[in-house]
């Protein structure tokens, strides 16, 4: 007996869903490049200048780093639904800040190895993060506190203690070698005399400096290689499925024997220590650390979320989206600057963009169902 | 016949109240059991109490001739005794196979089982063959299931439970929010089922679906069971009296018979 063979009429639907599904997925990809070519249009007119140089690419993926981290925090928590965000990330970021600052500005001064003052200042305040991240996972997910509560609350009080022991200055006196871990690129591009690694050529002299191209700054990779591996763990590893599985549907997921409050609490650490990183990224990039160091970076985070087609009710959303909307973000504040308009419009640009953003996302939703 | 499931003199209070009272139902392999009755009757209770969510006051639950007591759903679910409620418990947002392995996902291991990733191609290798086994058509299995069909989604949630070798199916109201074709459809599936020798238990509240499949009837009425017919050996007026009681309050000679198709209809 066949039980399902008279449905052609919806299969046909089915696909057009499917189709639906597909643009609903690449459309970032048509508004990143929609935003460059309008700048590029924009800035020869304005300022008669190129928007796409390796300088302004590079620029931009500097902006987009620390939107991203976060953002990927944010995408793992909004993911695993149930109204689940995270508006901790930022204030996590500024404690591992001051953590790492306090400890490289220690271990420099007690004339410790640069090795060993970065790798324990950098492990520090990443691992530090653990504890509020431990924190926001068991408050949702034992104790049932709606997240939108727990990690506001947690926020405050990571802020605050932050503060504390930074005394609310920010920690400076950094190891020398500690700017350009932050600031440096992998390449120095030198047309006269070739390419050289991690510095730029110890015989070039300061008329030589515009000559020499960075290419690739360190942020930058170390964002890459993060993202591909939080993008791994979501995609290809079971944690990753049940995270995508309490966001569909918590009561499947538990019944199914998902254990349900243990990979919720591995999200909130993950996301915290995400958080974490961009925090040791922040203290190499500025040499201090500093509690309010990503004070607006939270809902740009967010946006770039939304923009990469996350849905805030959880279940849906991608690494590679959130890495388009940082990207779209990210081409808006460098591209605002470019046209030497005031920094303040960015505001103004991303929360159109993010607006325009969730239409267009439940236009399709609707058209599919 | 071989009877894989017994339950005997079944009973379960709640406070003052007895819920079921005195229950026994033999489940034998092949076959579809109807299990009617109207709100209240004890239908929801009895069946918890054969799936591990409550424990019975007394009576005792027999599995392939062996005494069992379930301490929750998870023991029954072990001896393959699967619930399908109404809500199906699907995760809508993923597609069909990683529903059909959701929780017990399989995986591939890398360096020594250091790293672990999905293995979705197996699963869903897996999951055609379980669909195919009960004659199951889903367009795509990469769709998400909320794309999906009531009936289709049915279909998915009994795949899943055959997959993990249910012994016998329970179903509560399967056909409810349905239309008429794919009723018929998931109807088709229970009839499968039981000739692939798992027996079904369903509960419905619609007499057309109890006749189109079961083999026999089960009637509760106030907790206690008060009919066991062979579907095709009787009729839905005689098990819509019985459920609401106009026979029995018929048989104590109360209500003159002419009364009888009369009382029967305004209590349903």
């Amino acid at each position: 007996m066949s039980t399902f063979t008279q449905v052609t009429p919806r299969v046909s639907q089915k696909s057009r869903a499917e189709k639906l599904r597909t643009i609903r997925k690449i459309w970032p990809w048509f508004f990143l490049l929609a935003m460059v070519l309008v700048f590029m249009v924009l800035s020869k007119k304005i300022n008669n200048v190129n928007f796409i140089s390796s300088r302004s690419v590079q620029g931009i993926l500097v902006y987009a780093t620390q939107i991203l981290l976060i953002g990927m925090a944010e995408t793992i928590i909004i993911i695993s639904g149930n109204g689940g965000i995270d508006l901790s990330v930022h204030y996590t970021l500024g404690l591992s800040a001051v953590i790492s600052a306090f400890i490289m500005r220690a271990l420099y001064a007690a004339n410790v190895s640069p090795i060993l003052t970065i790798g324990i200042g950098f492990l520090g305040g990443i691992l530090i993060c653990i504890i509020p991240g431990s924190v926001n996972g068991w408050l949702v997910s034992k104790l049932k506190v709606p997240p939108f509560i727990a990690t506001l609350g947690m926020g405050y009080v990571v802020y605050g203690l932050a503060l504390v022991r930074a005394k609310g200055i920010q920690i400076a006196e950094q190891p020398p070698y500690l700017g350009p871990i932050g600031n440096g690129s992998i390449l120095y591009y030198w047309p006269s005399h070739g390419v050289s690694f991690f510095k730029v050529p110890a015989d070039a002299l300061p008329a030589d400096l515009a000559h020499i191209t960075p290419i690739l700054p360190n942020v930058v990779l170390i964002a890459m290689v993060v993202a591909v591996v939080i993008w791994f763990i979501l995609a290809k590893t079971q944690f990753g499925q049940h995270i995508y599985a309490i966001g569909g549907n918590i009561q499947a997921a538990t019944r199914a024997g998902i254990p349900v409050a243990s990979t919720l609490t591995r999200a909130y650490i993950l996301a915290a220590v995400l958080g974490g990183i961009a925090g040791v990224l922040w203290a190499s990039r500025f040499t201090s650390g500093a509690a309010n160091a990503a004070e607006t970076g939270l809902l740009m985070a967010v946006a770039a979320v939304v923009i990469g087609g996350t849905s805030m009710f959880g279940g849906e959303g991608t690494i590679v989206g959130t890495v388009i909307g940082a990207l779209i973000i990210a081409t808006i504040q460098y591209g605002l600057v470019v046209l030497g308009m005031q920094p303040y419009w960015q505001y103004v640009a991303v929360g159109v963009v993010v607006i325009v953003a969730v239409i267009v996302d439940q236009l399709g939703r609707n058209m599919e169902h | 016949m071989k009877t894989i499931l017994r339950a005997v003199n079944l009973t379960k209070h709640f406070g003052g109240l007895i819920a079921v009272d005195n229950v026994s139902l033999d489940v034998n392999a092949g076959e579809v059991i109807g299990l009617v009755g109207d709100n209240g009757a004890g239908k929801s209770t009895f069946i918890k109490m054969i799936s591990g969510v409550y424990q019975p006051d007394s009576g005792e639950i027999y599995f392939d001739d062996q005494k069992v007591t379930f301490a929750n759903p998870r023991n029954a679910r072990d001896l393959g005794i699967e619930t399908i409620y109404q809500d199906l418990a699907l995760a809508e947002n993923l597609d069909v196979g990683a529903n059909i392995f959701l929780g017990r996902e399989i995986k591939r291991r890398y360096l020594g089982g250091l790293i672990n990733t999905l293995d979705r191609r197996k699963m869903t290798n897996e999951s055609t063959g379980a669909l195919q086994r009960l004659d199951i058509e889903i367009p795509s299995l990469f769709q998400q299931v909320r794309n999906l069909s009531g009936g289709q989604r049915q279909s998915v949630a009994i795949a899943r439970s055959i997959y993990w070798n249910a012994r016998v199916m329970i179903m509560d109201e399967p056909t409810a929010a349905l239309g008429v074709s794919e009723q018929r459809k998931v109807l088709g599936l229970v009839r499968t089922l039981a000739d692939q020798g798992v027996p079904v238990i369903i509960i419905s509240h619609n007499m057309q679906d109890v006749f189109a499949v079961a083999d026999r009837i089960v009637i509760l009425r106030r907790g206690r069971k008060v009919g066991e017919e062979t579907a095709a050996k009787t009729q839905p007026d005689k098990i819509v009296s019985l459920m609401v009681g106009a026979e029995a309050v018929h048989e104590m000679g109360v209500i003159p018979k002419e009364l009888d198709s009369n009382g029967a209809k305004t209590a349903s």
